[in-house]
């Protein structure tokens, strides 16, 4: 797998840092388990955190905190063995660590399938599945459109995304995606806001359509 | 910005680790406990908890580091690093009322794929030193994002109120010290 487009280095950041929101957390995960380069990226940015955690001006922990902490320590954790990852349903982690519903047809050749993940960014997240050769309407949104391609490809203006590779849309971006015209596409997204639909064609249908 | 003389408790850490996971050394915890514990505090407060949960967070922390001593590969992180993933992991536990972040893998660095090459792997010195000079190499005003974006967890809308800048402004200065320091930092592993 050969991966062009990655996560910008203040999103793996952020990600490292902990401040990521968990819903977009989904998507950028999804591409660390798949991308060497920027799971190294992440681990020079803990290292970053390490460093930054070890200058910090120490705060005075009230009295007795040592004591308490002495007190509480029990029997260590044994190590054990790895538990298998992705086995649910072949999905990557960490997508396998959460409830994903059932496809469902959002439009011609377009499928959708919800993952479960509360936000309170009004970040939705979802996988696709988009049929070889379909067209998507220009659109445009109101929030980020975070996307990591699990199977085929979309072109847009911004170039080629195939499997594994990142689209990190903010809400300046006004793209229409095509989908690979030989292998389709199947990728997950993090929608912040909503899709608003182009041209005459999408304000008519804009209201047809639930994503 | 980086005071000189941390490294030093910072390489202790990780012996200290290594001997609560091979003879459960009290005295090397009590030792962890008096560097850490204050400074995860630090951080906590500085994102936003109040101090009796950022110093609840902080005892939870070094208590997890004593359960999953045996856990820590100096190999993959150093024990700063490792513990501040700790402290990170627990945090979001917390202000998810969740009991396990699905996120990130539990108390695990992201895992590498296959073996590392030993040939090309840094020494934990070595990787210690890479990361100081790196933040060493920033401006004072990129040492300021990082410390407020990154370590901090400000919101972009927070740190443009903090510094009296635009919010675009603020922006492109995370994004650009953000790849600055990658750039800086190299390949770890």
């Amino acid at each position: 797998m050969s991966i062009i487009h990655h996560p910008s280095d203040a999103t793996l950041a952020a990600f490292a840092s902990g401040t990521l929101d968990e819903a977009r957390g989904i998507v950028v995960g999804v591409h660390l388990s798949l991308c060497a380069q920027c799971r190294s990226a992440v681990h020079a940015f803990e290292e970053t955190g390490g460093a930054l955690l070890d200058d910090v001006e120490p705060e005075a922990l009230s009295a007795g905190a040592l004591q308490r902490a002495m007190a509480a320590l029990g029997p260590l954790d044994i190590i054990a063995p790895a538990i298998p990852q992705g086995a649910a349903g072949d999905l990557p982690v960490p997508l396998s660590r959460y409830a994903v519903g059932p496809w469902r047809w959002i439009g011609r050749g377009v499928q959708w399938r919800p993952v479960e993940v509360a936000s309170d960014a009004g970040v939705r997240v979802f996988m696709l599945k988009a049929a070889p050769g379909t067209k998507l309407p220009r659109h445009r949104h109101t929030g980020t459109e975070w996307t990591c391609v699990f199977e085929g490809a979309f072109t847009h203006a911004f170039g080629r995304y195939g499997a594994g590779d990142f689209d990190e849309a903010d809400a300046s971006v006004e793209h229409d995606p095509v989908v690979d015209a030989e292998h389709g596409c199947v990728c997950l997204v993090a929608l912040q806001g909503h899709i608003e639909l182009q041209g005459w064609l999408g304000r008519l249908i804009q209201p047809f359509v639930r994503i | 910005m980086l005071r000189d003389g941390q490294t030093a408790a910072g390489n202790h850490a990780a012996d200290w680790i290594r001997a609560i996971a091979e003879r459960q050394d009290r005295a090397a915890f009590a030792a962890l406990f008096a560097f850490y514990a204050p400074r995860i505090k630090a951080m906590l407060t500085r994102r936003g908890a109040p101090a009796d949960a950022a110093e609840d967070l902080a005892q939870e922390t070094l208590l997890t580091v004593w359960r999953k001593a045996a856990y820590f590969d100096p190999d993959r992180a150093s024990a700063a690093a490792w513990i501040f993933t700790i402290a990170r992991n627990l945090r979001i536990d917390r202000l998810r009322g969740d009991n396990r972040t699905k996120l990130y893998a539990p108390y695990e660095m992201v895992e590498p794929e296959g073996p590392q090459n030993p040939d090309s792997a840094l020494s934990a010195a070595e990787r210690d030193e890479r990361v100081r000079a790196a933040l060493k190499e920033l401006s004072q005003e990129q040492v300021r994002v990082v410390q407020l974006s990154f370590f901090e967890g400000r919101a972009h809308g927070d740190i443009a109120t903090l510094l009296d800048l635009p919010l675009g402004t603020v922006k492109s200065r995370v994004r650009l010290a953000m790849a600055r320091l990658r750039n800086l930092l190299g390949d770890l592993q």
